[in-house]
């Protein structure tokens, strides 16, 4: 089977001279369920990010169904977008509207400018975004505004969104880091079970080991921009997962 | 321990030197003002003298033609508002950092407002009155500019404010520049947007009767011809007026403002 998406000796490297990514290669196969783990300033969120071109790589490819996107004008960036669903760690809804205009969001790139600044979506897109709230257990708070949820149904109201772009690939960027255990393995089981039953190919960041052992099908590590580990999760050993974290840890308060 | 002690004198030193300062300016502004307690006190005399005899009681009887300039002083402001929100909501979109289409668009509406906000109301009404004449027109365009300098540069400030990972979700659902604006910006500018139009309607009612001395018409034309007549009881009455309308305003505005946030 074809890779679904190939990344190419990315780099990026920030204006003020931050390496974020060095040096990265890999490829992700239709059906994978990957986990990137690392800790903080890694350059998780970067490596997400300039696989959808929220962050403009450097230099390397980026290569999603065939196509280099990483030399595509903005109009086809928006194209490639609506093909690539993704989720947040701080949900980012927006608050003052409802949660099913929230999911329907989703279907903007979809949707005509004018009718699309204006709400007007179509009713196939309303009908379809009522069923994948149904699916997610929060028929019955479509007309509430999000900002009346919980963090774990603002997350599933994420999902949703990412969802309604009827995705073939979605991006997660540590999406249970701001909630609760309960809530938190909540939402690992949808995107897990939906990116099953939908054949969505998902890479999910990730800083609990555990949770990435889990439910990861292959599991990244990263360190300081670049790949230390790249396989199965029955590979990832200890001195492996020490490796990925060793000097990563700051003390919290500097003792004087 | 040393070092506290250390601090602790620099610390004394700095106030003294501040309080020196202070005392300083205080004394030399007052010699340059030739400003006296005795000139002070001795004015008390001709205040309550005027403010007794001439200006007490309010003549009420002259309320049914004041009531006409006081519903053009709200005319003013609420017009002033309006429209100037209409404007000021396309410029701070080009003004705010986080959503203008280009930096130089920035620079110049920032520049471009800041000059009408910096000339003050009652200029730009001098200014008015020499090419419209007296009336309700110089009033209500003085108000609109002064709106437009004022709720502008707001307006931006609060979409600078606004959470960019919001936007930034809905640029990775493959929207446009304009689906942005309205479905991911406005929602949350919104309320900023009634509350800054609100404070401003309150600001133009008070500025409005300013503005009315120098020829905008409204109350504030009405106190001027009232003062130079010699009609201090109708005057009084006017007073009372504004107090009412500003008061009434304000009240207003504060209910709205909960219902709506």
């Amino acid at each position: 089977m074809n890779p679904i998406l190939q990344v190419e000796n990315l780099k990026k490297v920030y204006s003020d001279g931050t390496v974020a990514l060095n040096n990265i290669n890999f490829e992700v196969h239709p059906g994978e369920f990957i986990v990137v783990i690392g800790p903080s300033g890694a350059g998780k969120s970067t490596l997400l990010r300039c696989i959808n071109r929220l962050v403009e790589p450097t230099s390397g490819d980026v290569v999603f169904k065939g196509k280099k996107i990483n030399k595509i004008g903005a109009r086809q960036v928006k194209q490639v977008r609506r093909e690539i669903g993704m989720v947040f760690q701080n949900f980012n809804l927006i608050d003052r509207l409802s949660v099913v205009n929230n999911v329907l969001h989703g279907r903007l790139g979809y949707t005509g400018t004018i009718k699309g600044a204006l709400g007007l979506f179509s009713k196939k897109d309303i009908a379809e975004a009522e069923e994948i709230l149904e699916r997610v257990g929060l028929s019955k708070q479509k007309y509430k505004r999000a900002d009346e949820l919980s963090g774990g149904q603002m997350q599933r109201v994420g999902i949703s969104r990412a969802l309604a772009q009827r995705p073939r690939l979605i991006l997660a960027d540590e999406p249970i880091a701001s909630l609760d255990p309960a809530s938190s393995k909540i939402i690992m089981d949808h995107i897990f079970t939906i990116c099953k039953e939908d054949k969505i190919t998902a890479i999910v960041n990730l800083h609990q080991v555990d949770v990435a052992m889990k439910y990861a099908t292959r599991i990244i590590g990263i360190k300081s921009g670049e790949v230390i580990f790249d396989g199965q999760p029955s590979h990832l050993t200890k001195n492996i997962i020490d490796e990925i974290y060793s000097n990563a840890k700051q003390p919290l308060v500097n003792a004087q | 321990m040393n070092m506290i002690q250390e601090l602790k004198k620099r610390k004394r030193l700095q106030i003294l030197l501040l309080f020196f300062f202070v005392t300083g300016l205080t004394i030399w502004s007052a010699i340059g003002t030739n400003f006296s307690f005795y000139e002070v006190f001795s004015g008390f005399g001709l205040i309550s003298n005027f403010v007794f005899l001439d200006l007490l009681p309010p003549d009420i009887a002259a309320s049914g033609t004041l009531l006409e300039a006081i519903l053009e002083t709200l005319y003013m402001g609420f017009v002033g508002m309006v429209v100037g929100a209409l404007i000021a909501l396309v410029l701070s979109f080009l003004a705010a950092s986080t959503t203008t289409p280009h930096p130089v668009v920035q620079v110049i509406v920032r520049a471009f407002t800041s000059i009408m906000r910096n000339i003050p109301g009652l200029i730009w009404a001098l200014i008015l009155v020499a090419s419209y004449g007296i009336g309700v027109t110089v009033g209500t365009l003085s108000l609109i500019l002064g709106s437009v300098g004022f709720l502008t540069r707001v307006f931006a400030d609060t979409l600078e404010e606004i959470d960019t990972g919001k936007i930034e979700a809905l640029h990775a659902t493959g929207s446009s520049y304009f689906q942005i604006l309205a479905q991911g910006v406005f929602p949350q500018f919104f309320p900023g947007f009634i509350a800054w139009s609100l404070y401003n309607l309150e600001l133009n009612i008070r500025a409005s009767t300013i503005i009315g001395m120098v020829g905008g018409g409204g109350i504030g034309f009405a106190i001027q011809k009232g003062i130079k007549l010699f009609q201090y009881k109708e005057v009084s009455m006017a007073i009372v007026l504004v107090l009412i309308l500003i008061l009434s305003t304000e009240f207003l505005t504060s209910k709205i403002r909960e219902r709506i946030i």
